[in-house]
């Protein structure tokens, strides 16, 4: 019943509308119920759109060809999983998927916010109501998901490249990160257009923001992940345009993370951090666009319509609605407090800032100079890897050192010798390091070998700072070294949790520098029974094999892999032949070796008629440390996520004061 | 400690803000491989990347002595282009596809050690 | 579009407009309809509040730094004694700002 799907979706557009609108005139004259009203527009709108999620999802599951989506992305040989999940995989769909999220979040943010929205931060309300009206319009006025034809015997199909498990999670995960930064920019404008300069909003926001931040930082490890295994070049990362759309709000809320803490401690960055969460959810909106207009060709795009322009125009409207409320309230915002030392932990934030957002400046140039180009000089270009790989390094160096130099340095003002001294042991270990290194080869990279010192430097100090954190923990409170150690990390969970996040980002680090610095390839043709050398890693070549499966037929060849004379067993890496959607894929084979991180990685590209075939034989070193790291990085995010029972006692009697006060 | 070092500080943070500027669009300038057009190639000897729309059927196999033939057309035109290709040979090359081919033009045919495909240039209901 | 999603969709349209009208239709007459915001006074006491959080939260840090070895004798020494006495600044000047007594609703007609 495509009808009903259509009518929940204009009823949630009314809603959302009256959200912002009704919302707004609340705000503005202070009106209690209608304020109230507002908010319950903003519930009903999720139950709304949850409706239409659901007739589109019961008409994937019964294969109904009469709504035109149906027909475009599935088959009735598409495996049930993948049929569900194209929910996602078109423009129609993931913009149901974003209002989606963006009036479940939305709606559960205010909820749990009631009070503090309804006393000192009415405006977030017509806030979210106006972005979802954006996504709303879109979703009724322009690619409806329920649009019907006459049902045709069977579907299209889906892309073979995206019939994998990775596009069950990665999109999914990926809006949780985008639309979740919509969480912190509504409750910062909402801030500032109520006129509120203190950090409430922070406050209240700032799990919202650590969780998006982590499912933004995953989804982006996720893709990268399927980019290896499925379009199996031998890399994991290619800077394509999508990639760095979703790196770009990454970095930018990295930045926002760390600033706000200096907000929190010292009252300062206030302007800054308005504008930095501004920029966070603009370029989330951006990275949409990018994915969604196909303005950028890339291996990513997915459609091409006219959706761009109207992207493009609510960008426009966002950014230059956040300026000018955020130049409206500079004198709220500016702050009295002065940085005191350029040798303080306040200062090593602030370089940090400086390094992400620089880094984030020239991923979005990169992005944006093609389109730059052709327009004013007439010649199409293509920035390519070594453009962002150059700053990748460039950028890259100096934040990871500061990872190991920041968290040792103390807030306002630090003796040159008391950081030196802190940094005695970790630089001696990172120092020692790096002549085995250099004495082990790793000097045929430079630049990889500066990064595998600074990493040991890193490492080093994360574990002098819990070693010294548990030992005085240890001290106060006597038993065991693990109780002392636990007890540490539960009443320091921001800290402690950071430090594994960076200790994250540096295995990260050491994963990307092994694969992008060290990596062998050898390529050849092979008859049946001869082999090819890679690295320490021998393959012979014992024949091909084909099989059919639900919706594909799959030829593969099958290889024998040696090391040193040890038998490894053998892989199977070749092509799949779609037969819906005329397609062949390359199917690589990986073999992971988990103690030593690294991966043998096979591309059967050519089956030649003679029974020869023709393939590329790479070894990535440390490859695994990459994936590793991002399950790291979840754990970290979840223990600086956690609900810390006596801060929140803290905050309740600060805010019970307060509360008290607003309803005296 | 000085409290009046705002304007310095502004000052600074700026020339460092102009500089990285410039050398970005220097490096962008630098490092973009130029995207040309069947139709501009001729008379470029050196290395260039050309995009295109692939046309008539490929013969040939990539991973072989005569390499993989095909012809790609400009994408807004008519002018069109031989292309020999040895290498890998990405998922979602076929006929009607945008591709972008990187190498160099000898005698007469383009022959290229990098191929790139790109989506279809219209929203096909075919997800791609 | 059958009878039966018409149907469905009506009754949902229905119910969305209900639960909107809720807080209307629940104070149909509301003696307070105002945003209960924060008075001038009431906005100084937060700041103050937050000020007061922030010296004992950095005072607190000052300690485990010092404890965990990151911060020398001396500039602990140097450092506690500002810190202290900003912590005892904030705490001085909350003290006359005690929380207001609830002061008489104004009847606002609400009609107004």
């Amino acid at each position: 019943m495509p009808g009903l799907g259509s009518a929940a979706l204009v009823v949630a557009f009314g809603l959302v509308v009256y959200a912002a609108v009704a919302g707004g005139y609340a705000a503005y004259r202070g009106r209690r119920r209608l304020l109230e009203s507002a908010t319950n527009a903003l519930f009903a709108s999720f139950a709304s759109v949850l409706l239409a999620a659901f007739v589109l999802l019961a008409a994937l599951a019964r294969h109904d060809f009469s709504f035109s989506y149906v027909a475009s992305h599935t088959s009735r040989e598409l495996p049930l999983g993948y049929t569900l999940a194209s929910f996602w995989s078109g423009q129609e769909g993931s913009l149901l998927l974003w209002l989606l999220v963006l009036t479940g979040i939305g709606s559960a943010a205010v909820a749990l916010n009631r009070r503090l929205i309804s006393t000192v931060l009415p405006w977030t309300v017509p806030i979210l109501g106006a972005i979802a009206s954006f996504f709303a319009l879109l979703l009724v006025f322009v690619a409806s998901p329920f649009g019907t034809q006459i049902a045709p015997a069977d579907g299209v199909g889906m892309n073979p490249s995206l019939q994998n498990p990775y596009m069950l999670a990665h999109p999914p995960l990926l809006y949780l990160g985008y639309v979740g930064l919509t969480i912190p920019f509504a409750f910062a404008m909402g801030a500032l257009a109520s006129g509120r300069a203190d950090e409430r909003w922070i406050v209240a926001t700032r799990r919202w923001t650590l969780g998006s931040w982590a499912f933004l930082g995953f989804a982006i490890l996720l893709g990268a992940k399927w980019a290896y295994e499925e379009v199996g070049w031998g890399g994991w990362y290619a800077w394509d345009p999508v990639e760095n759309a979703a790196l770009m709000p990454w970095l930018v809320a990295t930045a926002f993370l760390h600033s706000v803490m200096v907000q929190e401690k010292k009252n300062m960055l206030r302007v800054w951090n308005v504008v930095l969460v501004a920029g966070a959810f603009c370029l989330s909106l951006f990275g949409t666009f990018l994915t969604r207009s196909g303005v950028i060709n890339s291996i990513h795009s997915f459609t091409q319509s006219s959706i761009g322009a109207w992207f493009l125009g609510f960008i426009a409207i966002v950014a230059a609605a956040s300026t000018a409320l955020i130049i409206y309230r500079l004198p709220l915002l500016r702050s009295r407090t002065r940085l005191e030392s350029l040798v303080s932990r306040e200062a090593a934030f602030l370089y940090n800032n400086l390094f992400l957002v620089a880094f984030a400046l020239t991923v979005l140039w990169g992005v944006i100079y093609p389109l730059v180009s052709e327009a004013v000089r007439g010649v199409a270009v293509t920035v390519g890897a070594p453009y962002y790989d150059f700053f990748a390094v460039a950028f890259g160096l100096p934040l990871v050192l500061l990872m190991g130099v920041g968290p040792l340095v103390a807030w306002r003002r630090a003796s040159l010798r008391a950081v030196g001294r802190s940094l005695l042991w970790p630089a001696g270990t990172a120092f020692v390091f790096g002549i085995l290194l250099l004495l082990a080869g790793a000097g045929s990279s430079p630049a990889g070998l500066v990064g595998y010192t600074f990493a040991a430097f890193v490492l080093a100090a994360i574990v002098l700072e819990f070693v010294r954190g548990t030992r005085a923990r240890h001290a106060l409170g006597g038993g065991s070294w693990l109780a002392a150690f636990t007890s540490l990390v539960g009443r320091n969970r921001r800290r402690y949790g950071g430090y594994v996040v960076h200790a994250a980002i540096v295995l990260l680090l050491i994963g990307a520098v092994g694969i992008g610095g060290f990596a062998t390839t050898q390529e050849g043709k092979l008859k049946r029974g001869q082999s090819i050398e890679a690295g320490d890693y021998r393959l012979t070549y014992l024949g091909s094999e084909q099989r059919r499966a639900a919706n594909s037929q799959e030829l593969r060849a099958r290889l024998a892999v040696s090391r040193g004379g040890k038998d490894l067993g053998t892989v199977l890496a070749g092509k799949n032949r779609y037969f819906a959607e005329q397609q062949t894929s390359n199917e690589v084979a990986i073999r992971s070796d988990w103690l030593r991180a690294e991966d043998l990685f096979v591309i059967a590209d050519q089956f030649n008629p003679e029974g020869s075939v023709f393939v590329k034989v790479i070894v990535n070193p440390l490859v695994n440390l990459i994936w590793l790291a991002g399950l790291l990085f979840v754990g970290g995010a979840l223990i600086t996520l956690w609900p810390d029972a006596r801060e929140q006692r803290r905050l309740a009697r600060r805010f019970a004061e307060e509360g008290a006060l607003a309803r005296a | 400690m000085a409290r009046r070092r705002s304007p310095a500080r502004l000052v600074i943070a700026l020339s460092v803000a102009a500089a990285l500027a410039i050398f970005l669009v220097y490096t962008a300038l630098a490092g973009g491989t130029p995207s040309l057009r069947p139709s501009q190639v001729a008379g470029h000897d050196g290395r260039v990347s050309v995009a295109g729309k692939v046309v008539g059927q490929p013969t040939g196999t990539a991973r072989s002595a005569e390499g993989l033939r095909f012809t790609i057309k400009d994408v807004q035109g008519t002018a069109t282009l031989p292309v020999v290709y040895r290498g890998s040979v990405p998922d979602l090359f076929k006929t009607g596809r945008d591709v972008s081919v990187e190498g160099s033009v000898q005698n007469g045919v383009f022959v290229a050690d990098k191929l790139v495909t790109k989506c279809p240039s219209k929203y096909t209901n075919k997800q791609s | 579009m059958d009878v039966l999603a018409v149907a469905l969709a009506a009754l949902f349209a229905v119910a969305a407009v209900a639960f909107v009208a809720r807080p209307f239709l629940a104070e149909p007459e509301a003696d307070d309809d105002r945003l209960a915001g924060l008075t001038p006074g009431e906005q100084g006491r937060l700041e103050l509040l937050e000020q007061r959080d922030r010296a004992l939260g950095a005072l607190k840090e000052l300690e485990f730094d010092h404890r965990t070895g990151k911060i020398a004798d001396a500039d602990y020494e140097a450092s506690v004694g500002p810190l202290r006495r900003e912590a005892a600044e904030a705490l001085r000047a909350l003290e006359p700002l005690a929380p207001p007594a609830p002061a008489p609703v104004e009847k606002v007609d609400a009609r107004a």
